[in-house]
């Protein structure tokens, strides 16, 4: 299919739900940035990322009849990621606590510039600097996480968020709410254990 | 705001300038065909042989009950309607009772 055209998303869906093999494969290829971006943005430790899309893909055509057409179709697809994300997060053991030893020496380097400089973290940090947030985040639950990477991260507006993930403006804020005092908590306890 | 407060917004400002983890998003050469061919290896969304069967099964035993309860209708109703005095001198309790009074 040529770059140029559009996709033409009903056409497809109409040929996807006579069984087109065609048609679902090419829905796969135009749906894949969308799937892989948010894979990838909530990827669980030890999860291979094309592993993960896949089982997001395979539960769209299998639910593929329940949609409706209310959301388009892409807000349906991005919900029925964000939530086997969510599950495979679940699935996996929340870190009980973050220490000074389980930080790399540049995440450790970075966590005390932030504190003891009122200087920006250098740029070539900036990468050390998310892991040790990520590091932070695996700390908390899986929707109170989501809801801090989106917010805080990716800086996304709470309607955006709750386009994405299904829920309601009032709870995507009470949970960012609540979120940020849990994460505020987590990382207070971090500093305090370096100093004690 | 306090300082943890402060370094942490400086934590989180520094995270916001790292580079997204890979550039390419398109699918992976093959990935689109073996997840289609796996998405139609399944046979299509459609209630299971079990459970039409079980659905007939259960409409052949509510009408087997009705026509039973039909055909026997006059002597269910005779049981309820049978309230012969003599009844109640089966009972041994209440033939003592009634002795004592």
């Amino acid at each position: 299919m040529p770059d140029d055209e559009p996709f033409d998303l009903a056409g497809c869906l109409d040929r996807v739900r006579k069984r087109d093999q065609m048609a679902a494969r090419e829905l796969v290829e135009h749906l894949h940035p969308l799937v892989i971006r948010i894979v990838r943005s909530h990827l669980p430790r030890r999860v291979a990322e094309e592993d993960l899309a896949q089982d997001i893909f395979l539960k769209m055509f299998t639910r593929l009849d329940q949609y409706k057409g209310e959301v388009p179709f892409t807000h349906w697809v991005s919900r029925i990621a964000v939530t086997t994300c969510i599950d495979q997060l679940r699935a996996q053991k929340r870190r009980p606590e973050l220490r000074w030893a389980d930080l790399s020496e540049t995440e450790t380097q970075v966590l005390d510039s932030v504190i003891t400089n009122e200087n920006d973290v250098s740029p070539d940090d900036a990468v050390a600097a998310k892991e040790l947030i990520h590091k932070l985040l695996d700390l908390l639950k899986p929707e109170d996480r989501l809801v801090i990477q989106y917010l805080d991260l990716e800086q996304k507006s709470i309607a955006e968020i709750s386009e994405l993930t299904g829920w309601n403006p009032t709870l995507v804020k009470v949970r960012a709410f609540r979120a940020r005092r849990k994460l505020q908590r987590h990382y207070h306890e971090l500093i305090e254990r370096e100093r004690t | 705001m306090n300082p943890s407060e402060k370094s942490w917004a400086r934590l989180l400002a520094a995270a916001r300038r790292a580079p997204p983890p890979a550039a390419d998003e398109a699918a992976p050469f093959g990935f689109a065909t073996r997840v289609a061919a796996l998405a139609f290896s399944a046979p299509a969304s459609s209630p299971s042989i079990f459970g039409r069967l079980a659905l007939r099964a259960a409409a052949v035993a509510a009408l087997l009950a009705l026509a039973a309860v039909a055909a026997n209708y006059t002597a269910i109703r005779g049981a309820f309607d049978d309230t012969s005095p003599g009844q109640a001198t089966d009972d041994p309790v209440s033939e003592v009772v009634d002795l004592g009074s």
